[in-house]
């Protein structure tokens, strides 16, 4: 959880991670909407990277750096100070059965959101024979219950406006997540808790859901940003539950109403679960409903104990090829098996990570973009969890450069292991971290997930409070010393989904290769 | 003090809802703003709120792709990449690094009709943001080597957005065929031939005409003072010289007579998609809330009348969207359906038919309009959520209807929806003379084709 916030993709490719079920859809209007300059991919920049003028009266020295992608002429009128700001406190309580209630109150708006966090429901927790059940029962529960139908609830949302989600993907968590307008919160609280406690699974609806996620399992292979995470995370999680994305067909087409019953029955509990809702609504509001329609979930007789295991260490770099015949463009992700998310390399691993690839600031934007032209953008991101995450960088790029660019993305790579950051840029992204925090202050949602964050890995108390100065904290050496544990040459995976009859070639020059076509099968390499 | 308005307004629209009082009763809230005409012409709109330490300026310039002309589409997109390419105080990517460096952050986004800029940052960074934006509107870089790497990004840009996705061909075909004027036929992202024939003198000259203060609109919201704010912006701004007005965009077109339909072929797709435009008046006519309300009725979730005849029974399609965009020249209401695995295209557009004429018949149930009620209230709360999202919708609704206030009116406009509208827009616009038609079918790419779901 980083509180940068990325620049929202107007047209991003959706890459569903997660099966889950969008009950309301605003369609914003959008027939002839382009986009914009930067996008979902952002990035980073260059080795030899001088840049200098944080404030005016230092700017002449340095009008020029090494990469073209980026000339600072030092005169902008800048603040050098960086806003000290409060974080508002939440209220918390815990109903007698174990669940735990967190409130942001935010009375701007007459609107809330919220989420339920439930450990244990979520995708780790498929039975190994069956991958995809946790989000096959998350979605399906929205499908009907004792006293409504699946079209029913669809109604009783959209008559007010309101969403409502559950999804369980590559994680140890199941979330249902809504949001209405504040006149109408103990409806949907009901309606959620009715979903949550009493899904019914109507085989009817099992079999459409069946029939329609077919189709949506055919559509996801036709995109290129899909099956190259799909085959990253196989690279670095091997036989780990994260490695996984997505349910396969085998998989759906075992499915039975019988298992849906069951791993609901086993996994949704409520004493290590999580109710956050954010706006306007007070804690007695949100405990008197929350006892109302949740404190009859009834708490398990001993404990749930849930443990996630480590995945294994990938101990040698591997090459894959992914050959997607027409595409006219070439998607890398290139990363490893990193940290989790209570590792004391945290925040150096996040400064590392804005440097070189955390948006448009970061080297590999402005060296592949900016300077190069190879791409619309590049970056990377750090996923750290309970278990060994991974960083990783990703871009899309024209099939004619595949292999400039990879040894572009590859010398960033090597530059930030080998050559100590300069130290404005390492100033600029401490600053960029810490002063995007004023930003949150606007949105009752992203405060809601600093809170979340801190929850789930059970981090201090004051743990946000403290996070300028922990970030200031980090040294260049700290960082070149992270680089070279965890972006190691011999641990990283490199994964590139392209035309197999352009593409595929100028990757061999570099070393072996594992090829596969789109529907995830080994192909000879050799021939 | 906008949403301060707004929390004193709410008590007032609980009890309506508790009492069943209608929604007319509720008191609309006010979004108080300046609205000012520099010498320049520069449009000035500020709009005042200390709820966060945080401030966003939103510059909308009069200009997108139905201003380009014929063999340079794509230019109006292509220049907006340019405007991070530097100007005579700020080097290239010096814009964007530093106001993501200070904690920011910021975006462009060109459609037919406009192009917007935008940064978001802490409230003490608003001389930085002033700076930036006068600047490039002052003196932009305009050299060849900027434009040859920006053309690489945009290039690369369609290719992820349009020539390397699925179905990526279909809005481009849809607007070719259903449009009989250049200036909205063409799309946005533009041919990669006409990018490449793009030159720095075109780049001088689109600048000077439509990068000039009078074709601009700011828009400021957020943590600021609204004189000293105003008197900065004079500052930066109002001594750039205005320009004559660009030409006037000629947006007519000959009426269509009869359906139009094309097939394209897609080696990336894996199931069919069929896309239907009918042809409706622009944003600027008084029956704009109503399109919005009939795509509601057809398409809003999965109450919606499209999922729930087309998806669920009759499990036809994998998804049904409607949608009508923004424009003040011709525009589409369009649809979009992904055919399920298995089943006829003919019948998912039968099936698609057979509503669009349940609408005309009606009827159309109380329910269905105080959904499509609900959606306009939480997409009115939506845009009074950030700085960001306020100072874009005043300063587009300054764009396109001449009135930063608009959004006080919504809820005014929104309480008069009625059914006998939507069925008489629908009996006029949404017929078979009147609409396009694009089939997409995936077509297997040649010898090293490995199969997989049709």
């Amino acid at each position: 959880m980083t509180p940068y916030r990325r620049c929202v993709p107007s047209l991003a490719p959706l890459i569903p991670h997660v099966v889950s079920v969008v009950v309301l859809c605003i369609v914003f209007a959008s027939i002839s909407y382009v986009g914009s300059a930067f996008s979902r991919t952002e990035a980073p920049d260059f080795v030899t990277f001088v840049m200098s003028g944080l404030s005016r009266t230092v700017n002449a020295q340095d009008t020029q750096s090494p990469t073209q992608g980026l000339v600072r002429k030092g005169k902008v009128p800048v603040s050098n100070e960086i806003l000290k700001i409060k974080l508002p406190k939440l209220s918390e309580a815990t109903l007698p059965n174990g669940l735990r209630i967190l409130v942001l109150e935010d009375h701007r708006l007459p609107q809330i959101a919220f989420q339920l966090l439930v450990p244990g429901a979520g995708g780790y927790l498929d039975p190994a024979d069956q991958p995809g059940l946790a989000g096959f029962t998350a979605t399906l529960m929205r499908e009907g219950t004792p006293t409504r139908t699946s079209s029913q609830i669809a109604r009783e949302l959209e008559i007010m406006a309101a969403t409502l989600n559950v999804s369980a993907g590559s994680s140890p968590e199941a979330i249902v997540s809504g949001s209405c307008l504040s006149e109408h919160a103990a409806r949907l609280i009901d309606l959620a808790a009715d979903v949550l406690l009493h899904p019914s699974f109507p085989d009817e609806e099992v079999a459409r859901f069946k029939q329609r996620t077919r189709g949506t399992l055919a559509q996801q292979r036709a995109n290129a940003n899909f099956l190259a995470a799909e085959m990253f995370s196989q690279a670095v999680y091997g036989e780990h539950p994260a490695a996984r994305i997505g349910p396969t067909q085998a998989a759906l087409d075992r499915l039975k109403r019988d298992d849906l019953v069951e791993f609901h029955r086993a996994h949704y509990l409520p004493d290590r679960a999580v109710l956050a809702i954010a706006g306007d609504v007070s804690m007695l509001q949100a405990r008197l409903v929350a006892q109302a329609k949740l404190g009859g979930w009834a708490k398990p007789a001993a404990s749930t104990a849930m443990l996630v295991p480590e995945p294994a260490p990938v101990e040698t770099s591997k090459m894959y090829f992914v050959g997607r015949p027409g595409s006219v463009q070439t998607t890398f992700i290139v990363g490893s098996q990193a940290i989790e998310r209570t590792s004391p390399d945290y925040d150096v691993l996040e400064v590392m990570n804005k440097i070189v690839g955390g948006g448009p600031m970061g080297r590999l934007f402005l060296h592949l973009r900016e300077e190069k032209g190879y791409t619309y953008g590049a970056s990377s991101a750090l996923d750290a969890r309970q278990h060994r995450g991974d960083w990783s960088a990703s871009t899309n790029v024209r099939t004619d450069v595949t292999e400039p660019a990879l040894r572009d993305l590859l010398e960033e790579l090597r530059q930030i292991r080998e050559v100590p950051v300069g130290d404005q840029e390492l100033a600029d992204a401490k600053r960029s971290m810490i002063a995007s925090f004023a930003l949150s202050l606007e949105s009752p949602a992203q405060l809601l997930n600093l809170a979340l964050t801190q929850w789930r890995y059970k981090l201090p108390a004051d743990y946000w409070e403290r996070y300028a100065e922990r970030v200031m904290a980090v040294t260049k050496e700290q960082i070149q010393a992270a680089a070279r544990q965890y972006l190691a040459q011999d641990r990283l995976q490199i994964v590139v989904v392209g035309d197999p009859t352009r593409a595929l070639e100028p990757l061999q020059k570099l070393g072996p290769v594992d090829v596969y076509d789109t529907n995830g099968q080994r192909i000879d390499a050799r021939k | 003090m906008v949403r301060a308005a707004i929390h004193r307004l709410f008590p007032a629209a609980v009890i309506a809802a508790l009492t069943g009082a209608s929604l007319a009763a509720v008191t609309a809230p006010t979004v108080k703003f300046t609205d000012t005409k520099l010498n320049n012409g520069l449009r000035v709109i500020i709009s005042e709120d200390h709820v966060a330490p945080v401030f966003s300026v939103v510059l909308v310039y009069n200009v997108g792709s139905r201003d380009e002309r014929i063999g340079r589409t794509g230019f109006a997109h292509l220049f907006e990449h340019m405007m991070f390419k530097g100007s005579d105080n700020v080097g290239p990517g010096e814009h964007f690094y530093t106001i993501f460096a200070n904690g920011g952050t910021m975006n462009g986004t060109t459609n037919k009709e406009r192009t917007v800029y935008f940064e978001t940052m802490p409230a003490n960074q608003l001389d930085a943001a002033l700076f930036l934006e006068a600047d490039r509107m002052r003196s932009l870089a305009i050299i060849k080597e900027n434009l040859d790497n920006q053309r690489n990004a945009v290039q690369e840009e369609r290719r992820l957005r349009l020539d390397n996705q699925p179905y990526g061909r279909a809005d481009e075909a849809m607007d070719e065929l259903a449009f009989d004027n250049f200036a909205y036929k063409h799309s946005v992202i533009g041919s990669m031939s006409d990018l490449n024939a793009a030159s720095v003198e075109d780049v001088a000259a689109f600048f000077k005409t439509y990068y000039a203060p009078n074709n601009a609109i700011i828009a400021i919201a957020g943590d600021v003072n609204s004189a000293a704010t105003l008197e900065r912006v004079r500052r930066h701004f109002e001594s750039i010289p205005s320009q004559p007005s660009p030409p006037a965009v000629e947006i007519g077109q000959p009426a269509q007579d009869k359906e139009r339909r094309l097939t394209v072929d897609d080696p990336l797709a894996r199931l069919a998609r069929i896309d239907i435009g009918y042809r409706i008046p622009s944003s600027l006519s008084a029956d704009n809330d109503t399109f919005d309300v009939l795509t509601e009725i057809l398409a809003g979730g999965r109450s919606g009348r499209f999922y729930e005849h087309i998806v669920r029974e009759k499990q036809l399609a994998l998804s049904v969207r409607a949608f009508a965009g923004n424009s003040r020249g011709p525009r589409l209401l369009g649809i979009e359906a992904t055919l399920a695995p298995g089943t006829a295209l003919d019948k998912l557009e039968e099936a698609i038919y057979s509503d669009i004429d349940g609408v005309k018949a009606g009827p159309i149930a109380d329910a269905e309009i105080e959904k499509a009620r609900n959606v306009t209230r939480r997409r009115f709360m939506g845009s009074l959520a950030t700085s960001l999202s306020l100072a874009r919708t005043m300063a587009e609704d300054a764009l396109y209807y001449g009135d930063p206030g608009r959004i006080n009116t919504r809820w005014e406009r929104l309480s008069k929806f009625s059914a006998a509208d939507v069925q008489r827009v629908a009996r006029e616009y949404l017929i078979p003379g009147n609409r396009t038609v694009v089939i997409t079918q995936p077509r297997p790419a040649g010898g090293a084709a490995t199969g997989g779901a049709r």
